[in-house]
């Protein structure tokens, strides 16, 4: 079982979590075409390395966080700091 | 009952048990009052998430980050409630009765819950004070480990509805280790 | 008997006779023995018949792998009989034989074998398909396999979860070395050993290998190391999650460990391989390892006349063994200077001489094979290693240098035992180093761990001396050719023909023919599978490859993985008073409801003239308090809900971003910045992730708090014309006057002594109702006093039936039961409540696209025209005359206040237009005719009731 790094609690059981999904930001909704709203529903990058994806630390701290991950070689790193 | 009298409370945990005597125990503490308290930085508790400290009869618990949970008798649980530093946004809310509590206690303890929850019990990853959420027997608990007399012990909380299934989960898995139900 | 005089090494105790049974038929062994050696002792050579040609089969490497082994002992199947011990009154039986071992029938399959070649099942039952259930019948009679007793009950199998610092797999030389070098450089050290003691192959070695072995196994019980005997580490995931079962247990019947482990020792020690060659599954034809465990552990005498053809040195003492123990070894074939094995001789039922090169036959009832082994990298595999070829040793190696999962012993090289426990100890100190660096990680980034000093100590580098390689010649076929995998019958001659017809990789091949696929799991005829490939592509093995081992590594009994079975169940503070009086519960998620109390007709006749009261507990509820919970209200929900005065309550639709409808409930304020809104039970932790999730990601400076309150009070609806006047008789402090407590309102104050108690009037039932919310700890104090206080206004209560009944004559749709995953708002006839004048919420640019979509289904009210028509849940609607599914029922039910059935479904426009004649497929295959409702409601449309 994938160890999860939550950024509060520590390394954590991924059955600990619940995986949210790639982290994207959403669109404004105010003037997203149907074609980006649903791009952000629906399309996922699913990329072979890094990926940043959020977590939500559901049987711990209950916090949402995002991580990177290596789809690869499952190794997590924090993102960088915006 | 007369109007404006106020009736006794009642625990989740309503099966009735022998009462029992021996090294390993689970009391059941539903009892105990809760708060929880919840702001952006610590009011005046001086205790961070993942460690717990005693204030007189309470037991103050840094359970997430950004919220403290109090456990004690009501008078006591509301002095320290009173002393909040209400700066900023801070909310009080009284889970006394949406929570069970209960303590398991023994030198078995940690053996009981290595059976039902897979986080560390060793000392170094779960020191006397130390605050947790887990699953346990699948049901999300939050977990303070507060020895008893250079005991291990444990006080453990769920959703109130919870409470007899989770009683009877962990005194299933201690069975082997001879735990018997303590008094609260 | 074949038992021999007392050997110096013999596990056995000849003073404790053992009694059980093998077909029925009484026998006796030792304490001590197998299954296995029992049966040998007591003459028994066949003990299975072969899967597919039910040929007469013997122990051949008599161990946990041995492919001939598997019987049924009592209502357990597949026990492996040459590792499970002997306990008295075991009622042993033979499997996969009818009528029986001796006398097998279906070896009827054997004549026709050809028939039975590669790819065989594939090619013949494919067609016609519509055979395919008769086929799988007659099949299912011959597949191997034990008998499973359904009445069997699920005893005390367990789990728990370890965090130890060191697991060792293997529990020979190197293990023991390995865990006791960790436990001394002080780390916490399990060990796991497959077989009932420690010492791996000393343990039928010579005297001396035995004295090391007690030496070593002392010295890790000493050092305080956890010691797992009869247990495997049967897989290696992620992170070094690692799963042990232990089959031996005081408690439990099996337990299954899930250890996180910080360092993985892999020393399984090497798995002896048959030779292929013409009637090597003969009985009576065994590995040099089956012959020294039954000689030197079980003092039992497996042949009277023996032919050894040896290419290492554990066949040489296999001969020396034999010898000593005074079978007459009339040959032995030294594969090293060159003699070959041609054949085995003799019938089915066993071997009665062995065929050499040089043409000779020698007589024979025991024929032993030492050809050389097999590296079980298992754990190394699932780990990422992908082992390699080593033509001079023969066999694979590790390939990978991994951080935390570390091999030794015969898995990594050849050496002397001083040799082995040399590089054992160098791996358990290299081990404990590496442990101590991820120890120290694990400590520094938890948050409740004590604190650690100090930086995280440089993983240490792995300087152990490597073991040498001896050399062995490669042996895998003789000129003949025999079976390569024991478990499913596959001979080198289907292999080869199998890659003749094209499957010749080895993936490919191992599936087409099912090699490695059985019991065996590859433990015995992955190399040989490999190396008989490699002779047909005219390749070397390590050009050819070899398959991927998975976990787990040996079979797990489908109790362990089940455990103990948690399945928690919640209930209310009512519920020890539902149980007291006659409620029919329904299970519901976790909750456990009272469905109804006998009659939920007429709880709902109850409640619409007098009064009932029903336990809604499980109704969500969170606690929101802030100044910014409107802004919260607003993103969330698709209506308005920035003028909720303090007092009101408003009901609320929220969607998914996709505009499909999440939850709805009502929220109310309570206070200037105290909000409490409530979710479907169903929907209450998925709307509670939801707010944080907003909270959280998209406004972090939102200053609100959101707390789940859900069971904190015990909610009661108190439903029916004569509800005020019961609920005035508990509550003093409440105005209940119509104008001053009206609908959707709510009110906080006493209910029958209880403080700290909320009560709002909402309508689900379509009902002057009062939902009363009242702290958990009073909820069944409340809840009498509620039936005694209105005893004389025929107060009652009912269940979830009553209630979905009643909601469903009001027109109230449910979500998830009337809405499904595609269901947007205007869908669901909530398209008024959608305030797209509001900048953002939550699915805001989907509804809006979904406002002008005249395609979508919508969700009527609808009545069969037979008022004793009664569609099912889920029935079809379809175009009048033809097949066309246009829609389908989703709620229906015999209205009891209506004596008529009433339903509510989604049907496609323009069939929604109020007064459309619909046709319903009724389970039973009629059609009735229905018609679209103007209204939701069936009853009270105009709302009067609830407004009372």
């Amino acid at each position: 079982m994938l160890l999860v790094p939550c950024p509060h609690c520590g390394p954590r059981n991924s059955a600990d979590l619940h995986y949210v999904g790639e982290s994207r930001p959403r669109p404004d909704p105010a003037v997203a075409s149907p074609e980006e709203w649903r791009a952000y529903l629906y399309l996922q990058a699913n990329p072979a390395g890094w990926l940043r994806e959020t977590w939500y630390c559901r049987a711990g701290c209950r916090q949402y966080f995002v991580l990177e991950r290596n789809t690869e070689t499952n190794r997590f790193r924090q993102p960088p700091v915006p | 009952m007369e109007r404006g009298q106020v009736p006794t409370f009642e625990s989740p945990v309503v099966k009735q048990y022998p009462a029992g005597v021996g090294p390993l125990t689970l009391a059941d503490l539903s009892h105990l009052a809760k708060l929880s308290v919840r702001a952006d930085d610590d009011p005046g508790f001086g205790v961070g998430f993942g460690a717990s400290r005693t204030d007189g009869g309470v037991l103050v618990c840094g359970q997430r980050p950004g919220e403290w949970v109090l456990l004690g008798s009501p008078a006591e649980v509301a002095r320290v409630s009173d002393g909040i530093a209400r700066s900023g946004h801070v909310s009080v809310i009284d889970l006394t009765h949406g929570r069970a509590v209960f303590r398991l206690t023994g030198t078995d303890a940690s053996a009981v819950l290595e059976k039902v929850c897979s986080l560390d019990w060793s000392d170094p990853m779960t020191p006397d004070g130390a605050v947790a959420s887990a699953s346990v027997a699948k049901v999300v608990c939050d977990l303070v480990r507060h020895d008893v007399d250079g005991r291990h012990s444990y006080l453990i909380s769920c959703d109130r509805s919870f409470g007899q299934y989770l009683f009877d989960a962990i005194l299933d898995a201690g069975a082997e280790l001879d735990i018997v139900v303590g008094a609260p | 008997m074949t038992r021999l005089a007392p050997q110096p090494g013999e596990v056995v105790d000849r003073t404790r006779p053992v009694a059980f049974t093998w077909n029925g038929r009484a026998m006796t062994g030792l304490a001590g023995d197998t299954i296995a050696s029992a049966l040998t002792a007591n003459g028994v050579r066949v003990v299975s018949r072969s899967m597919k040609y039910h040929r007469p089969r013997g122990y051949l490497t008599n161990d946990y792998w041995d492919p001939n082994g598997l019987v049924q002992v009592g209502d357990d199947p597949n026990v492996r009989s040459a590792h499970r011990l002997l306990e008295a009154g075991m009622a042993v039986e033979a499997q996969n034989a009818w009528p029986s071992v001796d006398h097998d029938l279906k070896a009827a399959n054997g004549l026709v074998g050809r028939f039975l070649s590669a790819g065989f099942y594939y090619k013949t039952f494919i067609r016609p398909q519509r055979l395919w259930p008769a086929y799988e019948r007659v099949l299912s009679t011959y597949a191997p396999g034990g008998r499973i007793d359904l009445d069997t009950p699920h005893r005390y199998y367990d789990k728990r979860y370890a965090h130890p610092d060191v697991v060792v797999a293997g529990g020979g030389p190197a293990g023991m070395a390995a865990a006791l070098a960790a436990a001394e450089a002080g780390a916490g050290v399990t060990l796991v050993e497959h077989d009932h003691r420690l010492g791996g192959h000393l343990r039928w070695g010579s005297d001396a290998d035995r004295a090391a072995a007690n030496e070593l196994a002392a010295a890790v019980e000493q050092a305080g190391v956890e010691v797992l005997v009869d247990s495997t580490v049967t897989g290696r995931y992620q992170d070094n999650w690692v799963a042990i079962v232990q089959r031996s247990h005081p408690v439990a019947v099996e337990r299954l460990i899930k250890a996180r482990a910080k360092v993985l020792v892999v020393a399984p020690g090497l798995i002896e391989r048959p030779y292929v060659f013409a009637g090597n599954d003969k009985p009576g034809v065994m590995l040099s390892g089956a012959v020294r465990r039954f000689l030197n552990l079980h003092s039992v005498r497996p042949g009277e006349r023996a032919v050894v053809f040896t290419a290492n040195g554990d066949g040489d003492a296999a001969a020396a063994d034999l010898d000593r123990a005074g079978v007459e070894v009339a040959e032995v074939v030294d594969a090293g200077a060159g003699q070959e094995l041609i054949r085995a001789l003799g019938g089915a039922k066993s071997v009665d001489g062995a065929q050499l090169g040089d043409g000779r036959r020698i007589s024979c009832d025991l024929l032993v094979v030492a050809v050389g082994w097999t590296a079980p990298t298992s754990l190394l595999n699932m780990a990422g290693d992908r082992p390699r070829y080593d033509p001079t040793a023969a066999r694979f190696f590790p390939n990978a240098e991994l951080d935390t999962v570390l091999a030794t012993g015969g898995l990594v090289g050849d050496g002397s035992l001083d040799e082995l426990v040399d590089h054992g100890r160098a791996t358990g100190e290299l081990a404990a180093r590496r442990a101590a660096s991820v120890a120290h990680r694990l400590q520094a980034h938890t948050a409740r761990a004590r604190p650690v000093e100090g930086d995280e100590p440089e993983l240490a580098p792995d300087q152990r001396p490597p073991l040498g390689r001896d050399p062995h010649p490669e042996l895998f076929r003789s000129s003949t050719h025999g079976m390569v995998d024991f478990s499913e019958d596959v001979t080198s001659k289907d292999l080869l023909a199998a890659a003749a017809e094209g499957y010749d990789s080895i993936e490919l091949l191992k599936r087409y023919t099912t090699a490695t696929m059985g019991p065996s799991q590859g433990k015995l005829e992955t190399v040989n599978t490999v190396a008989v490939l490699a002779e047909a592509r005219g390749e070397t093995i390590e050009e050819v490859g070899t398959t991927v081992w998975r976990p787990p590594y040996a079979p797990i009994t489908l109790g362990a993985l089940a455990g103990r079975v948690f399945e928690p169940v919640r209930v209310s503070s009512i519920q020890p008073w539902h149980e007291a009086n006659g409620v029919v519960p329904i299970v519901a998620g976790a909750w456990i409801r009272p469905e109804h109390y006998g009659d939920p007709a007429a709880e709902v006749r109850n409640c619409r003239t007098n009064v009932g009261i029903t336990d809604v507990t499980p109704l969500g509820k969170l606690d929101l308090r802030g100044p910014d919970v409107p802004r919260l209200l607003e993103q969330l929900y698709v209506n308005r809900w920035s003028k909720l005065a303090v007092g009101a309550v408003r009901y609320g639709v929220m969607c998914a971003e996709d505009g499909v409808i999440l939850d709805d409930g009502v929220t109310g304020r309570l206070g200037d910045e105290h909000y409490l809104m409530t979710t479907t039970s169903s929907g209450a932790a998925t709307v509670w992730e939801w707010v944080e999730n907003w909270l959280q990601t998209e406004h972090p400076e939102w200053r609100m708090h959101v707390t789940p309150v859900t069971t904190a009070f015990t909610s009661i609806n108190v439903a029916g014309p004569r509800s005020r006047e019961l609920v005035r008789r508990l509550v003093s402090d409440v105005d209940l006057d119509p104008d001053a407590f009206g609908y959707m309102q709510v009110r906080t104050g006493r209910v029958a002594g209880v403080g700290g108690s909320f009560m709002w009037r909402i309508g689900f039932t379509g009902e002057l109702s009062y939902e009363l919310h009242v702290p958990a700890g009073h909820g069944l104090h409340v809840w009498e006093a509620l039936l005694a206080a209105g005893a004389d206004l025929g107060v009652a209560p009912f269940g979830l039936e009553a209630q979905r009944i009643m909601r469903l004559e009001k027109g109230h749709f449910i979500v998830g039961q009337d809405t499904d995953g595609l269901t947007k708002a205007p869908a669901a006839g909530v398209a008024g409540l959608v305030r797209l004048d509001k900048p953002d919420f939550a699915g805001r640019p989907e509804l809006a696209w979904a406002l002008d979509d005249p395609t979508a289904p919508r969700l009527v009210a609808i009545q069969p025209i037979d008022p004793a028509e009664v569609p099912e849940e889920a029935c079809q609607i379809v175009r009048e005359g033809t097949n066309e599914i246009i829609g389908r029922i989703t709620s229906s039910r015999l209205s009891p206040t209506l004596g008529r059935g009433v339903c509510l479904g989604q049907v496609e426009p323009p069939a929604d237009e109020p007064g459309t004649e619909l046709t319903v497929v009724m389970t039973d295959g009629r059609r009735v005719t229905a018609r679209v409702r103007a209204h939701h409601a069936h009853v009270d449309p105009e709302g009067v009731r609830l407004r009372g």
